[in-house]
């Protein structure tokens, strides 16, 4: 009877702490990430990600916090480096889920950092590429609002050289901004980031 | 009920908060700090950063024998067993990664292009853009160091080699009939039309044990492994008209490229030094599809080519000009298949099959030939660890050649050969180090026609003495049958292989957008054929006695960073080479070397006007060729060749782009040699006439209009 009973209160416990563990892990990883500690938080990330292989979430955000990292980056070879990272998390999970809109929205977004590294070389390599990603997230996700806010931003960032025009983009942006409002997150962990961008592109829409 | 909730915390409490305490430094091979590794237990998420001084602490609530995984990106993962309870103040070393970007590449030997390239000479659009090239990559190789403008031929002449000493590859798999048919002194091109491929590798020599039958050169091009989008592209020209398809589904995709060439509206337009019946057309089309299964991707591609064109050609040793017309029939099919299986093994594997059929008529005599060449190949590589892997390998080619020569009024005389080489090769790529790597490769080759076997053993080594900058080394041995002029002679197993030993030693930097890269090599070849007649025929008498070098040096410097909007390089060659072979009484220096060649090649983007502006231009001093009015073998000099060419590219709108290109914009009457009359005239003098360019000048306008869903892409690419 006393073993049943602590065999029970064991498998509760571990039952308890698992769960909390995932929450704890995240919530400190988000709470470094919030510091400025990117190595710290994509650290955390990664832990996270190699000991829960059913999650897609963790690598997302390796990806995410290297990828956001590069773009404030100067030094080419950090870029380089920080790129590589995120490249490599968002496979694992690519691999597993081909058609999650929100890693399709991720690759667009290494993507672009690449292009900015270099325009010149991957500009004509990659663009292509990121308007076919756009094309099949929206089509798996017509009402993400990261999904049509990355997308249009993407073209406005392409209009200053192509030099089409961006009235039509800006409409997306408010359709975006629209969509932010009613979005409801999956788990208290999936991506729910944009609303700020969307913003700071509307004011620029408007000039 | 109070008792068991009590007992649940106590007990979840124990489990909970029986800590240690884990405590290190990360260092490097050196002892070096490393800060900012990620160091944790396996399957939990107790784990710590290492600060600046590469020290980390953490708490764990693991117990007994675990893992600790240690990375950081450039550095090897690794996994230590510890016991949590006793882990404190131990050190860890990391091994670097010898797949990080910044390791050793060696490189003696390579020109890249593409984007796999880590190290790319030549960026894909480079190969359509540069002015002068006109969409073939044959012309936009000819601005890299070490190979040799020939005005007068088109094909690619490497490091003092003949034309026929380099080997194109498409895929890995040889392609028999690389050119355009074409015939004395009318330069051919590539029949390859960029478009279709994704990365291209050009060895000047020291290449991998992978490649056989070369004496000087392999050009490794590689299709693309996906399309980027379903497209369409129209192009209309001054010279003709091209249409290209692209369809993509889920894990397949399927390109088609057609073009029709009519020279005669423009020959109609602008004059030549040539006179035509019938100016140059051709059909040609290409096609490649591919397939991804969940390890590996098969790809298909085709290519047919047909062409003609009559002409009369002037003849030192006929007041009458002569009639050449030529038609040419080429098919090309590849198929080859790359994947993984089993633990880090992959497979690629492959074949080929080439068809071309030639009908030329010189004046009244006639010459129909056709070859038929096959290659097949298998491929093993297997990676034992990030710092060695070892491939092997069998190659196995089938060649099969008829001539049919029916001189004026007199009956067909046949020739021709069928030969079989059955080839394997083995190859080890070792890293030492990030900073010293070395690649160990041996081919043995037996040739039936020949009745022989062969044994070339290839070795390279790398080492990186600072951080952008390194030196290589490469030393081979190559053999090749010898060229169709000669062996659709062949009895008795008469000829042997031709032989070339190659040393090279390579200094490569680079740094953010600019690259320089020197190169030294000594080549030896011998084995050479040798006969006694004016020009090879069946009755020659043919030897293997012939010998020769080469030696020089090639720089090349490409900067993309300096000026803004401006890509430019710069490539210079000096040779000094001589052979003794075909009929040459002595050594000398062939007609076809110019002993310092220099390219500069600008690409200038100006935004306000969408457009992109280059300028080439090519220099080479002059080339040997021999008199006969002299004592001396070779003695005479051309003067020095300058071609200055320049294109325009106009974005009309995104997906619509004018196109305009003059070659020798400056119109330089370039002279590539001079053709002697078989017997000298009433007063003893031998006749000559200079080898010219078909036209002094060459212009093209052209306009391209892509169409597709991103309304995007263009085909800038391709021009």
């Amino acid at each position: 009877m006393i073993k049943i009973f602590t065999a029970t209160a064991l498998f509760i416990c571990s039952l308890l702490s698992a769960q909390g563990q995932f929450e704890q892990g995240m919530g400190k990883a988000f709470q470094l990430w919030g510091a400025g500690k990117n190595t710290e938080a994509s650290d955390m990330f990664e832990r996270i990600a190699a000991a829960e292989k059913t999650s897609w979430l963790p690598n997302y955000y390796v990806a995410l916090v290297n990828t956001t990292t590069a773009f404030g980056t100067k030094d080419k070879e950090q870029i380089n480096l920080l790129l590589t990272k995120a490249q490599n998390a968002l496979n694992i999970e690519l691999a597993k889920t081909p058609d999650n809109a929100e890693l399709l929205v991720m690759q667009a977004m290494i993507n672009t950092a690449w292009i900015v590294y270099d325009p010149m070389t991957n500009g004509m390599l990659l663009s292509p590429k990121n308007m076919e990603l756009y094309a099949k997230a929206e089509a798996i996700a017509p009402t993400n609002p990261r999904v049509i806010l990355s997308k249009a931003e993407f073209q406005i960032g392409g209009a200053k050289w192509s030099g089409i025009d961006t009235k039509p983009l800006c409409v997306q942006i408010d359709k975006a901004i629209a969509l932010f409002a009613t979005f409801k997150p999956e788990t208290p962990f999936s991506p729910k980031w944009g609303l700020d961008r969307a913003l700071e592109a509307q004011k620029n829409c408007g000039k | 009920m109070k008792k068991i909730f009590t007992f649940i915390i106590l007990v979840c409490t124990t489990t909970l908060f029986s800590q240690s305490t884990l405590s290190g430094k990360v260092v490097d091979e050196k002892g070096n700090p490393i800060a900012g590794a990620n160091i944790y237990i396996e399957g939990t998420y107790d784990g710590a950063s290492s600060s600046e001084t590469g020290d980390f602490t953490f708490v764990t609530t693991a117990a007994g024998n675990q893992i600790l995984v240690v990375s950081f990106l450039i550095y090897e993962t690794s996994r230590t067993p510890i016991e949590v309870a006793h882990f404190t103040n131990k050190t860890i070393k990391l091994r670097e990664n010898v797949n990080s970007l910044d390791a050793v590449v060696v490189t003696a030997g390579t020109l890249e292009a593409g984007d796999k390239a880590r190290v790319s000479v030549l960026k894909p659009l480079d190969i359509v853009t540069t002015a002068g090239s006109a969409g073939n990559i044959i012309a936009a190789l000819q601005t890299l160091p070490g190979t040799q403008n020939v005005g007068e031929d088109g094909r690619l002449f490497v490091r003092g080699g003949e034309a026929n000493e380099t080997q194109t590859f498409v895929d890995g798999i040889r392609v028999a009939q690389p050119y355009g048919a074409s015939t004395n002194n009318l330069p051919t091109r590539g029949r390859f039309s960029p478009f279709l491929f994704s990365g291209i590798s050009f060895s000047t020599g020291g290449y991998s044990a992978e490649y056989g039958e070369a004496l000087s050169s392999v050009l490794l091009l590689n299709t693309q492994d996906e399309p980027d989008q379903n497209k369409t592209e129209i192009s209309l020209m001054t010279v003709g008209l091209g249409l290209g398809n692209t369809q993509k589904w889920k894990k397949s995709s399927l390109s088609v490229n057609t073009a029709y060439i009519n020279l005669a509206p423009y020959q109609a337009a602008i004059p030549q030094n040539v006179d035509w019946n019938s100016p140059f057309q051709s059909l040609s089309g290409e096609t490649v599809y591919r397939y991804n299964f969940n390890s590996g991707i098969l790809k298909v591609y085709a290519a047919f080519d047909a062409s003609k064109f009559d002409l009369n050609q002037e003849s030192v040793n006929y007041t009458d000009k002569v009639r050449v017309d030529l038609n040419n029939n080429n098919f090309y099919f590849n198929a080859s298949y790359k994947g993984g299986f089993g633990t880090n093994w992959q497979l690629t594997s492959g074949l080929s099959y080439g068809y071309s059929k030639n009908k030329i008529g010189l004046d009244l005599d006639d010459v129909a030939n056709d070859e038929n060449a096959s290659h097949l190949k298998i491929k093993l590589k297997k990676s034992f660890s990030d710092r060695v892997k070892i491939a092997f390998g069998a190659d196995y080619f089938i060649t099969k050649f008829n001539e049919n020569f029916t001189p004026n009024l007199a009956s067909t005389s046949q020739s021709g050969y069928n030969s079989a080489i059955a080839a394997v090769f083995t190859e080890a790529d070792i890293f030492f180090s990030k900073k010293l790597a070395a690649k160990v490769g041996l081919r043995a080759s037996n040739n039936d026609l020949l009745n022989e076997t062969t044994v070339s053993p290839r070795i390279s080594f790398a080492y990186k003495m600072a951080k952008n900058s390194q030196f290589s080394f490469a030393y081979g041995d190559f053999t090749q049958t010898p060229s169709v002029d000669y062996i659709k002679y062949s009895k008795y197993h008469q000829f042997e292989s031709e032989k070339a030993s190659h040393y090279i030693l390579n200094f490569q930097y680079n740094k953010s957008g600019k690259t320089f890269r020197a190169e030294a090599y000594y080549k030896d070849y011998s084995n050479l054929v040798k006969y006694d007649t004016s020009s090879p025929v069946y009755n020659s008498v043919y030897a293997n006695t012939g010998s020769g070098y080469a030696k020089g040096i090639d720089l090349f410097w490409r900067d993309g960073k300096s000026f803004k909007n401006l890509e430019y390089w710069i490539s210079y060659s000096y040779i000094d080479t001589q052979r003794e072979y075909k009929n040459f009484p002595i050594q000398a220096t062939p007609s076809f070397v110019a002993d310092h060649s220099l390219s500069i090649v600008t690409k200038y983007w100006i935004s306000d006007w969408k457009s992109q502006i280059g300028f080439t231009n090519s220099f080479a001093t002059g080339r040997p060729y021999n008199n006969p009015n002299e004592t001396q073998f070779m003695n005479g000099k051309t003067k020095a060749y300058n071609n200055l060419s320049f294109n325009w590219a106009y974005l009309l709108t995104q997906q619509k782009i004018l196109y305009f290109s003059v070659s020798n914009v400056m119109g330089t009457q370039n002279v590539y040699g001079y053709d002697y009359a078989k017997n000298p005239n009433a007063s003893g003098i031998y006749n000559r006439k200079a080898i010219v360019p078909t036209a002094d000048r060459f212009f093209f306008v052209g306009f391209f209009w892509t169409i597709s869903n991103d309304k995007k892409d263009n085909q800038l690419k391709n021009l």
